[in-house]
């Protein structure tokens, strides 16, 4: 093999590497931070949590007892929008009371379009992570500060799941972090 | 190349190779964004009013009765988020235990079986097919119907067969019956042997004793098979097994019968006798006058001094068990024979308990049902009612039931599935599936089991007690003004509103409902007198017995279709079993087609060369060869998705083997009215041509490996001596060490020091995540173990694992649609197998077969984990072996360097909905557990250890604050176990049931040679043999050759 031939080989490593770089740097961008996709209704975390001052547990009834965090049923919606909501003005607060009582009169679920996922093959139990003292902020973001809609403010991908679990991004939470903890 | 490489250059080869992998993985990641888009809409759809007492995502538990066979055991359903994901056994229940069979679990795959009936099917008129209608005009047809013969008094002519069951609903049914001027049902169950219930009836006064088999020294089994079909076989089993862990003192079982069942492998003698000579075999060890025992074991075709030893040994052991579960023209002679031995022996009472009755077995004789066909034909029944039932699947064709039920003028099915007899019907009314309905079991004579909905219907069927009861309603009937089946039943129900609410927790009430208790008289016979087998010709005895793992309706239900027989380790085929001596004779080798003839007809299966039947006999497997009306693709039915099959038994039985009562005449025992199962001898021809085996297994002999091990039950506590081989597999040092890992030190804390362990550690010994202490282990004690495959099935609906043998999953280009094509090419996914072992010579009948349930040994030095390129097997702190699906891109390697062969390849996407391969058509996808990934195509898989219910214990524990308690929670396979074999725990803490059991003097390690230090520890088979039973080659303590 000459030396010639060698270096020839030179350029295409190179342009390996850079499809590396520009398809790693393409796969980072895949995350879905950011997204806000349009709701049914509009809802507004900013007003129920600041304005009423409704704690997170009372929809998201199930957050601290099951993997998931459950969703209030129209029900739980209805039981302050029966009396909240009629008697305003007509106006653009309304819009999103009217379509809830709707839903309600026609005995539908409101179909939520999901904003945070994990991949299937990760299980991800919401009441590990609140009973230990994760707050919702740490994976969802400013949701008390959130209008509608509400958008993904994290990445949600493995490395920003395994800084936590490895006590960096938030040192007092460290916990384990091989493969089998969430991948089963 | 003109220099070799450097190491060091080898080195970054490696690594190099690694960071090409990642641009691979990079690209891969690439592509999944852009094929699907991560802006794909999900939905999450909330109650609209949250029910009581549900958690989303956390299960819950309903108590309900098992309907897959008339013993009908107390099952406890996982419920999650509306959906029945998994069925269990009810701990509080009398019979099961605890415990669950296969077909028990495979119930959910009726419930969820993608060819159900999606509501009423009526035919326009007699040439028309079966069209789907609405609920209304289904019931106007219905209702027209009995007006009409209400008033014509046609209604005299009707017959409903109902699928014989226990409880309230044949009292309610009845009731109906009458008030519309019809006669009672006719309660039929092809599996229930009748004969012994008509002997037990004579003898005890009841239908079915208790079995104790604890309290026996000797058992022996006249062809019943207590471990297969015969009776109630969970409990038998659960009872059997904890008479065999006494060791010492287990009973020794003797198998008496021309075919070793799965109960005839596990006896430690079998005397193959010659069918049809069961009666002069008791009669001799009865002492009858006239009889001897070297004229019986003429008679018998077997050595005198087997019989000789049982002989003597029936004396010496008392107190004994004889069971006879013969299946000839004259099983309640032997029976009676029987029943009259174990009064003499004084069994009655001690082993045989006729006071703690089983109830649930009062069938209609099936000479019933002959004479009901014999009625159609001669035009003489009106209408015909079914349900629960197939006569045309369950009777000899001989009978020739298809002619005779186009006959009669009107014909309803209540059935949920499309089966061969529905098919000839007019009018199908399809009835909620038993765990979608309300009911109950009468049990034992003073304990009711509740059956309760564990979940909405899965499709617009209504319940048939809740039909019956508004037909009665809208007649005017008084007796039936209860708005449904559920208030019927909490008025009739013992104790009252406040049993019912208990019964709804514990499934369970005591009391009594139904009129079960009296034996129905056995009708007169006009059929000709059967001819007894010794005076036939023919070259081969046939011996029919019912499948284990299929019963008479299991071959719709893919996990029961996938699960190898635990005998002949076949599935989704049929297969006729020929002695060696036999086949050599004909010239015959395992997969050659044979053509078995007799006078009423022919069926042509592959051979299946089984050393554990006579010479002289051929055996069939009945619960296969389901057949469709017309041939050709299946009709589309408007409203069905493409590829539901709505003929013969649905998409997983079609084309799926052949029903050997094809060539059984239609011969009943006249004095018990029961099938003859054996009743004929055949001609045998080569019919040419091969067709493979749908086998999993890959030899029947361990060639010296010491996989599944034995020993004498006097060699217990006795110094073991190799004379100075090593056998493979022996504990080469003291104590056990394989619970100890030098690659994982960590994993296991105090138990791996003193190890030690090399640099190449994965993990911080001091790891501070405190699972240093825990050793995840489990035990398989082969003395308790009976190879029934309960746990198979087990862990296929715990852990989501893949049927691959369906014809549509083998469909490819070039390839037809073959039942059980992946699995005859190696493809299955089973985590957990069952291998089964002979030992000794197959020649004779002297052989010892012996079973190992296989499952990942979850080593602490594994063989696969060092070999994979891309980090995707590695083991974890609390000693699991864990294959990550996301990181395994499928090179196979850890497969290839699995002593064990307990990895399996997902080759063809049987999880993902969008391939023809796929494994759940909906609603079959609804059981999936929602805590265990579905694996996609081209990743490796293996058993997990229920890694999910390790983590699921562990965040309860969290929940409350605690540690995990010792035997808080177990694996799938454990849970399952009718015979308690599986034991799960912690190792490392001495406080879990395991950790001491590990220590057995029967412990040992599967290939401890190759120093894996597996923490699966199985602990060795106890044989007992016989005095002067010839020593079985192999048998002993090493390993046979």
């Amino acid at each position: 093999m000459t030396n010639r031939r060698k270096w020839a080989v030179v350029p295409g490593l190179f342009a390996l590497a850079a499809t590396a770089i520009v398809l790693s740097a393409y796969s980072g961008a895949s995350t879905p931070q950011g997204r806000a996709p349009t709701q049914p209704i509009p809802f507004p975390h900013n007003v129920h949590v600041k304005t009423v001052g409704l704690n997170c547990l009372y929809c998201h009834f199930t957050a601290d007892k099951s993997p998931d965090a459950g969703l209030p049923a129209v029900s739980t919606c209805m039981g302050c929008h029966l009396s909240v909501g009629p008697t305003r003005p007509d106006g653009s607060q309304r819009v999103g009371i009217d379509t809830l009582q709707a839903y309600w009169n026609r005995n539908e679920p409101i179909p939520w379009v999901r904003i945070h996922k994990v991949p299937d093959y990760v299980q991800f139990p919401h009441m590990r992570h609140v009973n230990a003292g994760v707050t919702c902020q740490s994976c969802h973001g400013q949701i008390q500060d959130m209008g509608a809609p509400v958008h993904q403010a994290e990445s949600l991908n493995m490395g920003w799941c395994v800084k936590c679990h490895i006590g960096e991004s938030n040192p007092p939470f460290r916990a384990r972090y091989d493969c089998a903890v969430c991948h089963y | 190349m003109s220099h070799p490489k450097q190491p060091r250059e080898a080195s970054r080869q490696g690594a190099s190779r690694r960071e090409f992998l990642k641009v691979l993985g990079a690209a891969g990641a690439t592509t999944a964004a852009v094929g699907c888009s991560s802006d794909r809409v999900e939905k999450l759809i909330p109650y609209v009013n949250h029910p009581d007492n549900t958690v989303p995502g956390v299960s819950n538990y309903y108590a309900t009765t098992c309907r897959e066979c008339s013993a009908a055991c107390g099952i406890v359903a996982e419920v999650r988020d509306g959906r029945a994901i998994k069925l269990e056994g009810n701990p509080a229940h009398p019979l099961n235990r605890g415990a669950l069979c296969a077909r028990g679990q495979a119930a959910l795959q009726g419930l969820y079986n993608p060819d159900r009936y999606r509501g009423p099917m009526m035919r326009a008129n007699s040439d028309a097919a079966l069209e789907p209608v609405t609920w209304e005009v289904a019931l106007a047809a219905l209702q027209q119907l009995l007006g009409t013969a209400r008033q014509s008094g046609e209604a005299a002519r009707a017959l409903f067969i109902n699928g014989h069951e226990s409880g309230s609903f044949p009292v309610l049914l009845d009731s109906w019956l009458q008030s519309n001027g019809m006669p009672a049902h006719l309660p039929y169950d092809a599996l229930i042997d009748h004969a012994t219930v008509a002997v037990n009836r004579q003898a005890y006064g009841v239908a079915w004793p208790s079995l104790r088999f604890q309290n026996a020294r000797l058992i022996v089994s006249i062809g019943a098979d207590f471990l297969d079909t015969w009776g109630a076989t969970v409990p038998q089993q659960l009872d059997f097994a904890e008479a065999r862990s006494r060791l010492r003192d287990a009973p020794r079982l003797v198998y008496v019968g021309s075919r070793r069942s799965l109960t005839g492998l596990n006896a430690d003698e079998w005397i193959d006798c010659r069918p049809g000579s069961e009666l002069a075999i008791v009669n001799a060890l009865a002492g009858a006058a006239g009889s001897s025992i070297e004229s019986a074991a003429e008679q018998a075709g077997v050595p005198v001094d087997s019989m000789q030893r049982l002989a003597r040994d029936l004396r010496a052991a008392t107190p004994s068990m004889i069971l006879s579960g013969v299946t000839t023209v004259n099983a309640f002679e032997v029976g009676s024979a029987v029943a009259a031995l174990n009064q003499s022996l004084g069994n009655v009472g001690r082993t045989i308990l006729p006071g703690e009755p089983i109830s649930g077995f009062d069938a209609a004789a099936p000479v019933e049902m002959v004479n009901a066909v014999d009625r159609m034909r001669e035009g003489q029944i009106s209408m015909l009612f079914l349900r629960n039932v197939n006569p045309l699947f369950t009777l000899p064709a001989a009978l020739e039931a298809a002619d005779a039920i186009r006959r009669v003028p009107f014909k309803v099915s209540f059935s949920s599935y499309p089966d061969e007899t529905t098919e000839l019907c007019d009018l199908v009314q399809p009835d909620h599936h038993p765990l979608e309905s309300w009911g109950d079991a009468q049990v034992v004579p003073n304990i009711v089991g509740l059956q309760q909905p564990t979940m909405e219907p899965v499709f617009p069927t209504r319940s048939t007690a809740d039909l019956l009861l508004e037909l009665g309603r809208a007649s005017g009937d008084a007796q039936f003004s209860a708005p449904s089946y559920r208030s019927w039943l909490m008025e009739r129900f013992p104790g009252g509103e406040a049993a019912f609410a208990e019964a709804l927790q514990t499934g369970l009430t005591t009391g009594s409902v139904g009129g079960a208790g009296a034996a129905r008289p056995l009708p007169a016979q006009t059929r000709p007198a059967p001819v007894p087998l010794e005076s036939q010709t023919g070259d081969f005895f046939l011996h029919i017995y019912p499948s284990a793992v299929l019963g008479d309706r299991g071959a719709n239900k893919p996990w029961l279709q996938e699960l190898p027989d635990p005998v002949s380790k076949i599935c989704w085929q049929s297969w006729i079993e020929i002695h060696p001596s036999a086949a050599e004779r004909l010239d015959v080798v395992s997969g050659d087609l044979l053509t078995v003839q007799s006078a009423a007809g022919s069926v042509t299966a592959p051979a299946y060369v089984y050393p554990g039947v006579r010479a002289d006999t051929l055996a069939m497997m009945f619960g296969q060869g389901h057949r469709r009306a017309s041939s050709g693709e299946p009709r589309a039915v408007a409203g069905y998705p493409e590829g539901t099959v709505l003929e013969g038994y649905g998409r997983y039985s079609a084309g799926v083997g052949v029903n050997p009562l094809d060539v059984s005449p239609a011969a009943f025992d006249p004095q018990s009215g029961a099938f003859a199962w054996t009743a004929v001898k055949v001609g045998v021809t080569r019919a040419g041509g091969h067709r493979a085996l749908v086998t999993t297994e890959g030899s029947a002999r361990q060639h010296g490996r010491g996989i599944a091990r034995a020993m004498p039950v006097s060699a217990l506590g006795q110094p073991v001596d190799h004379g100075g081989h090593h056998f493979p597999g022996d504990a080469s040092h003291e104590p056990l060490p394989g619970l100890r890992s030098p690659l994982a030190a960590d994993a296991q804390g105090a138990i791996a020091s003193g190890v030690e362990h090399k640099e190449k550690d994965m993990y911080d010994p001091e790891h501070w995540s405190g699972m240093a202490n825990r050793r995840w282990a489990m035990t398989i004690d082969l003395a308790k173990c009976t190879g029934c495959s309960a746990c198979v099935t087990a862990c296929y609906a715990e852990n989501n694992v893949p049927t691959v043998g369906a014809p549509y999953q083998t469909k490819r280009i070039g390839m037809d649609a073959i039942p059980g094509g992946n699995v005859a090419q190696g493809r299955e996914m089973s985590w957990i197998r069952l291998e089964r072992y002979y030992e000794g010579d197959v020649t004779t009948s002297n052989f010892e077969a012996r079973v190992v349930p296989m499952l990942c040994q979850h080593c602490g030095n594994a063989p696969c984990e060092p070999v994979c390129p891309v980090y995707a097997t590695y083991h974890a702190p609390d000693g699991l072996n864990v294959q990550v699906y996301n990181r395994c891109v499928g090179t196979r390697y850890c497969s290839n360097n699995c002593p064990y062969k307990v990895r399996y390849f997902n080759w063809f996407g049987y999880g993902e909905p969008a391939r023809p391969q796929y494994a759940w058509p909906e609603p079959l996808n609804w059981q999936l557990n929602p805590d265990v990934t579905v694996r996609g195509k081209g990743v490796m898989e293996k058993c997990t250890f229920c890694v999910q219910r390790i983590r699921e214990a562990e965040n309860r524990a969290a929940l409350d604050g605690r540690e995990l308690e010792p035997d808080e929670f177990t694996v799938a396979c454990a849970q399952a176990c009718p015979s308690r074999a599986i034991v799960f725990g912690d190792a490392a803490d001495q406080r879990w049931t395991v950790a001491g059991q590990v220590h057995d003097e029967r412990a040992y390690h599967v290939f401890e040679e190759l120093n894996t230090f597996t923490a699966v520890v199985y602990l060795q088979k106890v044989n007992h043999p016989g005095e002067g039973q010839p020593a079985i080659e192999g048998a002993g303590n090493g390993a046979g050759h």
